[in-house]
């Protein structure tokens, strides 16, 4: 319609925030090609699934288990979103375009732009919200890079409430800034495996240098809710969290209309998938390609296997069926630590396994390359695990079969606090 | 509103379950639901989970077709519930044995799961025998399955209401109903896993619900051989859903 029209700024037009941010959340599981298998117990004695009546708030154990295709969002929960940065932009990379000499078009979605940085934020204030309505005084939760944990501690601020942070070791190690923010936050964070829980306990003292992961810390989460009697929030993989991401889909949508645009291909990271599934989602019923892109080093896509298996190491959740490198397995100490993951939501993993969704995998010297590209080029440093997605979005546009397409990209956070990656 | 009772064959003893089961026969009830014993019930708690492992110790295929004319003889329709793994290298095989043994149907709680891309195979098996399937799905199944299921059969249907048997997460049961009358039209259905009380009961029949599935509610009376506390389980259900 108008040539210049990504020169000026929305407001110009009248576009305000809250025509952008959703009234609804999406929920896939209606729409799905085939069910989900359901998540299923494993141990003889006693139900994990009856046991998330004490680990979850009850709203979100409610939408774990919904058929509706739209949650309506509560009017306090899109004051803290718009609180804390929604809408967030979608923004076309000319200068990226240019450097690639690329002749379609690249669009990112910035979840970088969020207060806590990344769309972790997106999930932990409904979790935080619904908690602190009925009456839980605390959260627990686990965070690999650091961004859920962050996320997960202003949520709980922001309603009132405190949070545990059960820290991955390597981690904890690594990004001393994070586990400062956290404490910014008002949360409380703790190195996993930790003297805080009898699993933990175990752990150290077979090996008390332990790296952790990410499934270690789950457990642990999970283990000091239910010995204090709180609430675990969840940061991915779980079907609730993926309808809480959506909104960054929703949004994306909404953005690409008035734009005038139709993507061609979808592009976005996976850890557990939340950001990658909450932004593609909304748009499955359109025949646009979808491309997930995971960690060389943790090769859910090319060596995980789909079938039922544990979310945390020690098996206190049910299992759920999904692509998965095995709950014992130990990633190397990569630095995207939110890609560090065995495993991948459920809908993501069937839309996987059935060629839906395409995959791709990128080793970390390449994700640190397009970090540098993006930061030099867009401005932004991206999040080393939202550079995975950008990596594998500059190998698409450098192939000449893609000239002239439309690419989205989600970008899930931002890198600001990871930059040791370059080292010290 | 209709009643099915689920009852773990034989559980927990030949002659325990014959006794129990003769003392629902003369109430007023629908369906009987006989659940073949297997060595994984994923979906199944712990309760009903239970039930399995003392059924297999304890199984008979002369016993079950004896107990299945019995109950035909009251009028009452009775349904094998069974576990795909049970007979996945040999479906016609096993459809076969259902059919000699007498039971009207067949229920699969995971056949749009684990077997999803063998369903119509095993749809087109068990009509070929002259057996009833009916279509069992929770309110996770996406629409497009739910019909396709519906289209391959004419029976009522099963609704699973709890992810699985005998316990209870918070539902929106509304929501669910409506979503899930829509597309099933006029078909009966049938709603069971997690339902033990009064309350419970009221609450779906005033739903709409056509009727009601129950099975871990009387596990722990037969377990304990208590009779009376049986009974008083049975009449609630039979006048909560007939009265
Ligand atoms: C910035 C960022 N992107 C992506 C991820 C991966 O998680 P998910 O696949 O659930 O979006 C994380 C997880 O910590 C993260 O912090």
């Amino acid at each position: 319609m108008y040539k210049y029209n990504h020169f000026i700024p929305l407001f110009m037009y009248g576009v305000k925030n809250k025509d952008i941010i959703p009234e609804q959340w999406y929920n896939i599981t209606p729409d799905l090609p085939e069910p989900l298998s359901p998540p299923r117990d494993h141990d003889p004695e006693r139900s994990s699934i009856d046991l998330l009546n004490r680990i979850l708030p009850l709203e979100v154990l409610k939408q774990e288990f919904t058929s509706r295709r739209y949650e309506k969002i509560p009017e306090e929960i899109l004051r803290q979103y718009e609180q804390a940065g929604r809408p967030t932009p979608l923004i076309r990379a000319r200068n990226l375009e240019t450097l690639l000499n690329f002749t379609g078009k690249i669009f990112y979605k910035y979840e970088g732009a969020t207060v806590t940085g990344s769309h972790k934020i997106n999930a932990a204030i409904p979790q935080a919200y619904y908690a602190a309505q009925e009456g839980v005084m605390e959260v627990a939760t686990e965070t690999g890079a650091g961004q859920w944990g962050t996320a997960t501690a202003l949520s709980a601020s922001l309603n009132g409430i405190k949070s545990k942070i059960f820290m991955v070791n390597v981690s904890f190690r690594q990004k001393p800034l994070r586990k400062r923010i956290i404490e910014i936050y008002g949360g409380n964070v703790v190195a996993s495996p930790s003297t805080l829980t009898d699993y933990g306990r175990q752990i150290l003292k077979k090996e008390p240098e332990h790296p952790g992961t990410l499934g270690i810390a789950i457990s642990e989460a999970v283990q000091y809710t239910l010995d204090n009697n709180i609430r675990y929030l969840m940061g991915s993989v779980e079907n609730s969290v993926i309808t809480y991401q959506s909104i960054i889909g929703l949004e994306a949508q909404k953005q690409l209309e008035i734009e005038g645009e139709e993507p061609d291909v979808l592009i976005g990271c996976v850890g557990g998938g939340s950001n990658f599934s909450g932004f593609v989602f909304p748009f499955m019923k359109t025949d646009v390609e979808m491309i997930a892109s995971a960690a060389s080093e943790v090769p859910k896509f090319s060596k995980g296997k789909y079938r039922y298996d544990l979310i945390d190491t020690a098996g206190i959740l049910p299992q759920l069926k999904m692509i998965s490198l095995g709950a014992d397995y130990v990633p190397p100490p990569i630095y995207s630590g939110g890609l560090r993951y065995h495993g991948a939501a459920p809908a993501l993993s069937m839309l996987v396994n059935s060629g839906r969704i395409g995959t791709d995998e990128v080793t970390e010297e390449k994700s640190m390359e397009a970090m540098q590209i993006f930061a030099r080029t867009q401005g932004i440093v991206p999040a080393p695990e939202s550079a995975h997605a950008i990596a594998t979005a500059i190998d698409y546009c450098r192939n000449n079969e893609n000239q002239g397409k439309t690419v989205v990209l989600n970008v899930s956070g931002h890198g600001l606090l990871d930059l040791s990656i370059f080292g010290d | 509103m209709k009643l099915a009772l689920y009852f773990t064959f034989p559980y927990p003893s030949r002659d325990a379950f014959e006794k129990f089961l003769k003392r629902t026969l003369p109430l007023n009830y629908e369906y009987v639901e006989l659940g073949i014993p297997t060595e994984h019930p994923y979906y199944d708690g712990p309760t009903v989970r239970k039930t399995h492992g003392k059924a297999l110790e304890e199984f008979s295929m002369n016993l079950l077709k004896d107990t299945v004319h019995m109950i035909r003889r009251t009028g009452k329709k009775v349904y094998a519930l069974a576990y795909c793994n049970l007979f996945e290298n040999d479906p016609d095989g096993f459809m076969s044995s259902m059919k000699d043994v007498g039971f009207d149907g067949l229920i699969l709680p995971d056949l749009l799961t684990d077997y999803y891309s063998m369903r119509k195979d095993i749809a087109s098996s068990v009509s070929s025998h002259e057996l009833e399937l009916i279509p069992f799905f929770n309110s996770t199944t996406p629409d497009a399955a739910i019909n396709e299921i519906l289209g391959l059969t004419s029976s009522w249907v099963y609704f699973g209401l709890q992810p699985s048997t005998g316990i209870r997460v918070p539902l929106d049961i509304p929501s669910m109903y409506s979503r899930i009358r829509n597309i099933c039209g006029e078909r009966e259905i049938i709603v069971g896993f997690g339902i033990n009380s009064a309350g419970t009961v009221k609450e779906l029949r005033k739903i709409g619900f056509d009727g009601i599935a129950v099975g871990s509610a009387f596990v722990n009376s037969m377990e304990n051989d208590d009779q009376e506390a049986f009974d008083i389980e049975m009449r609630m259900l039979e006048s909560e859903t007939h009265g």
